[in-house]
């Protein structure tokens, strides 16, 4: 009986070990400086965390085919210079488009997003019409997005500066609050939420899961696994895309090196919150989980006030081991 | 057709793979509500023709009619809609997924709410249930696959193909990792089916399963049909001929070896899985072939890999010159001078995009090492020219990447690699697989040489042709377990086969 | 399974909403110490430059202040949570280099919501955003004269050396190696360079001009490009920075250069140690001091007396202020003659 007992606390530990992770991590930040447990700070780290969270359940949906996308970072610059270039104010000095009169808020955004699923699109084509590795094929496009960034951000009148002075209503989007609950915060949890219900109750979920676990089998059963891999490519896309356009509107500016290496920050807290290298295996509260915990290692390590390089070594160590120790619980099966 | 009625034809079916005729002008003809057995040695093109049907492979030539309709099975969504299903013999299902996802897995029972349309988790659930009861099988939907048996998987694959409300349900090997009870259960599942008018196509070796369920049969051999009869005329026996047939024409060279003192001894070889060989004894002398007989799935590739020590021995002795050794890896293998030519000569043993010299050297590099740690180039175009010579292999040059090489000279690469660690002990799995008429030939040229050379040569082989033609002696297993030696000069095809079914049910 | 995982996520979520109370509590007893908190976020951490300002900035601070410096790895998102971070944590003055000059209106508003007073250094917010609000400094130098003293010295090794002009054509031929196009620095520098040569009255042919993205290999490879496109046309080598001018030297060695009477004059700015290294081997020709000492100690001082709840002065700073928040620390130019004065 005793047995028994240990045997379900090992399963437990090591089935949610990544939460367990998580919530040691707050409780060592805390001992070290009890200040750390506050609303302010849970505030300052989800509001860090939700562009992150939108970027990695983008990642997600395509880690889970067993595919990548290296240019996540680059569709986040295009659609961050793309939203500020023209939601600049009317009286600022050194505007993109001199002349463009006051928009809506709604068209500049909807102009980013498309311009973000377009990249997706191509991204699908080449990945699923020309049975590209997904690794080549992305890393392909990165880099031709980030040319068409900088040739828009080098337009005159423009000619590379920075575009800053960004209207009140476009940043509120990123810096406002709505009941105390900061808008970007609420967006993330959307986004996530949506994305939770796509894979765990619909059938395009389940799908996307099958693809990861065994193409072959998918196909054999009928599923359409070059119509579903489009469309992820695209979906995914569209998430980094509105990440850019919220990144613009939080930081109150946007350059061409906006969201360079995001991808990897993603594809890591992808990784730590359990999904697999191989795709086929992982849930939407394990890429939060992930998110998280280099969320409270971003702040709360710069909070205790550790050396920022030591950081960088703590981050690669977590990569490492939370990945290692949750890769366990499949071993285990074999 | 004389107003015969068939739910399936598919007439006149041919299709070739780079250098092989994988079928050739195929017929196959199935009555409504019947079990039409479908037989042949191992690559006759059993499964190749069933792939053709389920839209994995493309045929070149030929016709299939469904219902009397001619129709165009591009890939395997077409072929569910048209009514065929399929339980795979090599298809895995998706394991980190639950038994109800990967049984409905394209086609989710789905529900409305409010605005989405979502997956009916319940329904699902009900549905598995529902026709987990209607066949008897005691499986929880949501338990995750990977944690299953593999019996319980092809339980789970059964009933997916019968799921699918099929006309047509292709059962490809069904039974291959089911226990009696099992093979009884999927019977009744079976004649069930039959009896509301489903067809069942059925891949077996298994004579026995074929005489207690089949109505018809139908027998191939080297991608050609041989013909099709009424079950109940046939007998154990006729089948076998049927599947084996061919005549034993001067195809191999003569040969002048003879077996001396004992070099390798076996006893009660015995691996640690429960399905895998158990209790194997056999001895090898010195410039013997010792022939390895069996079907497929007869655990003979798992015995000589773990001879070579790329498995683990639960228990059992292993004896070089009468001396017990413990061979731990291919490297103690290696220095026991034993060489290993795998079956997979694709997968295991060829590196494709490196030369015929690379390919050839590998395996024996260390030799060519200088003082200065750097190869002696000279020495390796040396021996590797006379490889090519003595071998007789046909490529333009040492320098030639292997895979622009056909089969039969890959092989050949193959043997030379081996041959340059000068092993006493050769051992080769499936040698001539996918190999034409006449490099093989050449092949059993090579091994009857080296045999009278005095090297001592483990040939498994599921050409009964090969075996009695090659061997001094010839050993067979079936179901992981030797059913018999027997001498080489006085053996039949159907002995071979009798022994190779013998624990068969 | 999954579910316990949901459970946990969100209980480890409100957990740290728990201590509310307490937390925010300690915080605020925090700030009555004597001794204030400075914030100082730089653009990021492995640039030589901004690592002499950051030095100077912990010496000067000393047993007066603590300082928590932090690295922005060149995002100004990461610099925007780190700012966050020092609100929460209720510091007592902010000194930022800002990654992005632009955008600097957000940090001042994020600043001035909080009220805590900032000081940005080293790169200039625009103007607009420096007017927002009475408790905003700007400490840096104006980039245009790290430009005009490159002409400078480039003027008076000119005049002093008349086989420099090697087609004799009375002409200035050169090359010009900028840093990050778009950068501010970048600009001005290559504009005011060119300026100070036009303004002494000699004429100037531009051959090639490319980015070298601030980085001594990128420097190197465009030197290499324009040697082999332009060979011996090249009378002068401007260089945004002492990298580029450092590569580019590499690329005139490759070339022949620097030895058997064969001279190039190539000019940087930052007097980096390497850089100081090559005037005094006579490879580079002069550069130009950003003042990173001063900068470092200018920062710190108006950072220290806005904590105090001071407004800064030339009294209580010992720096001249312009336009009641400017801080102008001026550059130097550095040859061969005044190697010293960049060794401080």
């Amino acid at each position: 009986m005793q047995n028994v007992k240990i045997k379900k606390t090992i399963n437990f530990i090591s089935q949610n070990f990544i939460y367990l992770f998580l919530l040691l991590l707050i409780i060592i930040i805390a001992f070290i400086n009890p200040n750390f447990l506050s609303l302010t700070c849970l505030r300052d780290i989800l509001l860090q965390c939700s562009t992150r969270v939108i970027i990695a359940v983008g990642m997600f949906c395509i880690l889970l085919t067993g595919g990548v996308d290296l240019g996540a970072g680059r569709v986040i610059g295009f659609t961050a210079v793309l939203s500020a270039s023209m939601l600049q104010t009317t009286d600022y000095a050194r505007r993109f488009y001199p002349n463009l009169p006051q928009q809506p808020l709604f068209i500049p955004i909807l102009i980013a997003l498309l311009a973000g699923v377009v990249v997706g699109i191509l991204n699908g084509i080449i990945i699923s019409r020309f049975s590209v590795p997904p690794f080549i094929a992305t890393l392909g496009t990165q880099v031709i997005v980030y040319g068409i960034t900088s040739i828009y951000f080098d337009l005159p009148p423009n000619n590379s500066q920075p575009i800053g002075g960004l209207r009140k209503d476009f940043t509120f989007l990123g810096s406002g609050s709505i009941g105390g609950i900061p808008i970007i915060v609420i967006l993330a949890i959307l986004i996530a939420a949506i994305a939770w219900l796509v894979f765990t109750k619909t059938s395009f979920g389940k799908n996307t899961y099958a693809i990861g676990g065994n193409r072959q089998a998918a196909e054999v059963s009928g599923i359409n696994v070059k119509m579903t891999l489009f469309i992820i490519y695209t979906v995914a896309s569209l998430c980094f895309a509105f990440a850019g356009v919220l990144e613009a509107a939080r930081t109150g500016g946007a350059t061409n090196n906006y969201g360079f290496m995001y991808e990897f920050d993603a594809i890591a807290a992808c990784f730590v919150g359990g999904v697999s290298t191989t795709g086929g295996i992982g849930t939407i509260p394990g890429v939060l989980a992930g998110v998280f915990i280099f969320g409270v290692i971003n702040y709360g390590l710069t909070f205790i006030g550790i050396n920022p390089y030591w950081q960088y070594i703590l981050k690669g160590i977590v990569i490492v081991f939370a990945v290692a120790f949750d890769i366990r619980k499949y071993i285990a099966k074999k | 057709m004389n107003g015969e009625n068939f739910i399936l034809e598919m007439n006149n079916i041919s299709k070739e793979f780079p250098g092989v005729k994988a079928l050739d002008n195929v017929t196959l003809q199935v009555r409504p509500g019947t079990v039409h057995a479908l037989m042949g040695e191992n690559g006759a093109g059993k499964s190749t023709l069933m792939k053709c049907l389920f839209g994995i492979y493309k045929h070149d030539s030929g016709e299939i009619i469904i219902d009397g309709n001619k129709v165009e099975i591009k890939d395997s969504k077409t072929a569910i809609n048209l009514g065929i299903s399929m339980i795979h013999q090599e298809l895995h299902p998706i394991p980190y997924r639950s038994v109800m996802e990967n049984i409905w897995l394209g086609r989710f029972p789905m529900k409305n709410y409010v605005l989405f349309k979502l997956i009916d988790n319940k329904k699902m659930h009900e549905d598995t249930i529902n026709l987990f009861r209607n066949l008897n099988i005691n499986i929880e939907p949501n338990t995750i696959v990977g944690t299953m048996s593999v019996s319980k998987i092809q339980l789970m694959e059964i009933a997916k193909a019968v799921s699918y409300n099929s006309k047509v349900i292709i059962m490809d090997e069904p039974t291959s990792s089911l226990t009696e009870d099992e093979v009884d259960h999927l019977f009744t599942i079976i004649r069930d089916l039959k009896n509301r008018g489903v067809s069942i196509i059925y891949i077996t070796h298994k004579i026995d399963e074929v005489l207690k369920i089949a109505d018809e049969v139908t027998i191939m051999r080297d991608g050609k049909k041989m013909g099709t009869w009424v079950a109940s005329e046939l007998t154990r026996d006729l089948i076998i001929s049927k599947m084996v047939g061919r005549e034993l024409t001067n195809m191999f060279p003569p040969k002048s070896n003879v077996p001396g003192e004992v070099v390798l001894r076996v006893e009660n070889l015995t691996s640690p899985f429960p399905k895998s060989f158990k209790n194997v004894s056999f001895e090898l002398r010195k410039g013997e072939i010792l022939g390895i007989g069996g079907l497929v799935g007869a655990q003979r590739t798992e015995l000589v890999e773990a001879i070579f020590g790329l498995r683990s021995i639960e228990s059992g002795k292993i004896f070089i010159k009468d001396k017990e050794v413990n061979i731990k890896s291919p490297t103690y293998a290696k220095n026991h001078r034993i060489a290993l030519l795998t079956e997979e000569r694709r997968a295991t043993g060829i590196f494709p995009m490196l030369s015929v010299l690379e390919n050839t050297v590998i395996a024996n590099i260390k030799a060519y090492r200088k003082p200065s740690l750097l190869l002696d180039n000279k020495k390796i175009r040396k021996d590797v020219e006379r490889s090519i010579e003595m071998l007789k292999i046909k490529t333009p040059s040492y320098k030639t990447l292997i895979k622009n090489l056909s089969g039969g000279n890959q092989q050949k690469v193959l043997i030379a690699r081996w041959l340059l660690t000068t092993p006493d002990i050769l051992i080769l799995d499936e040698p001539t697989r996918g190999i034409d008429v006449g490099a093989k030939y050449e092949i059993y040229t090579i091994i009857a040489e080296l045999a009278k050379q005095g090297k001592s040569i483990i040939m498994i082989s599921s050409e009964m042709p090969e075996l009695i033609g090659m061997s001094d002696r010839i050993m067979v297993m079936c179901e992981g377990r030797m059913s018999g030696i027997i001498e080489g000069n006085k053996v039949t095809e159907e002995e071979i086969m009798r022994l190779a079914t013998k624990f068969i049910a | 399974m999954k579910k316990a995982g949901v459970i946990l996520l969100t209980v480890t979520l409100l957990l740290s909403t728990v201590f509310t109370g307490c937390g925010s509590q300690q915080s605020s007893s925090g700030n009555t110490q004597s001794k204030p908190t400075i914030g100082v976020a730089i653009y990021k951490f492995d640039d030589t430059f901004m690592t002499g300002v950051r030095n100077n900035i912990s010496k000067a601070a000393a047993d007066s202040a603590t300082v928590d410096i932090v690295d922005s790895q060149n995002s100004q998102p990461t610099q925007n949570d780190k700012v966050d971070l020092f609100i929460t944590k209720k510091y007592n003055a902010l000194a930022i280099n800002p990654v992005d000059r632009t955008t600097a209106g957000v940090l001042i508003e994020k600043a001035q919501k909080a009220n805590i007073p900032v000081v940005f250094f080293n790169r200039e917010p625009l103007a607009d955003d420096m007017k927002k609000w009475d408790k905003v400094y700007y400490v840096g130098a104006k980039a245009e004269q790290s430009g005009s003293l490159q002409g400078q010295i480039v003027v008076d090794y000119w005049k002093s050396h008349p086989e420099a002009d090697k087609n004799k054509d009375g002409k200035m031929q050169y090359v010009m190696l900028k840093g990050e196009p778009g950068h501010q620095d970048a600009e001005l520098r290559t504009k005011y360079s060119i300026q100070a040569v036009q303004d002494a009255g000699i004429q100037v042919e531009k051959l090639a001009e490319d980015t070298g993205m601030w980085d001594r290999v990128k420097g190197q490879e465009k030197m290499a490009a324009f040697l082999a496109s332009l060979g011996d046309k090249i009378e002068v080598v401007f260089a945004n920075n002492d990298d580029m001018a450092l590569g580019a030297i590499e690329a005139l060695k490759a070339a022949g250069y620097f030895k058997d009477g064969k001279y190039m004059p190539v000019v940087g700015v930052d007097a980096t140690a390497p850089g100081v290294a090559a005037l005094k081997d006579g490879t580079m020709l002069g550069t130009v001091l950003n003042d990173a000492k001063n900068q470092g100690i200018a920062t710190f001082k108006v950072a220290y007396v806005l904590s105090q709840g001071q407004t800064p002065s030339k009294e209580n700073t010992g720096y001249e202020i312009t336009d009641g928040k400017y801080i102008w620390v001026p550059y130097v130019k550095i040859t061969k003659d005044n190697i010293a004065d960049a060794q401080q």
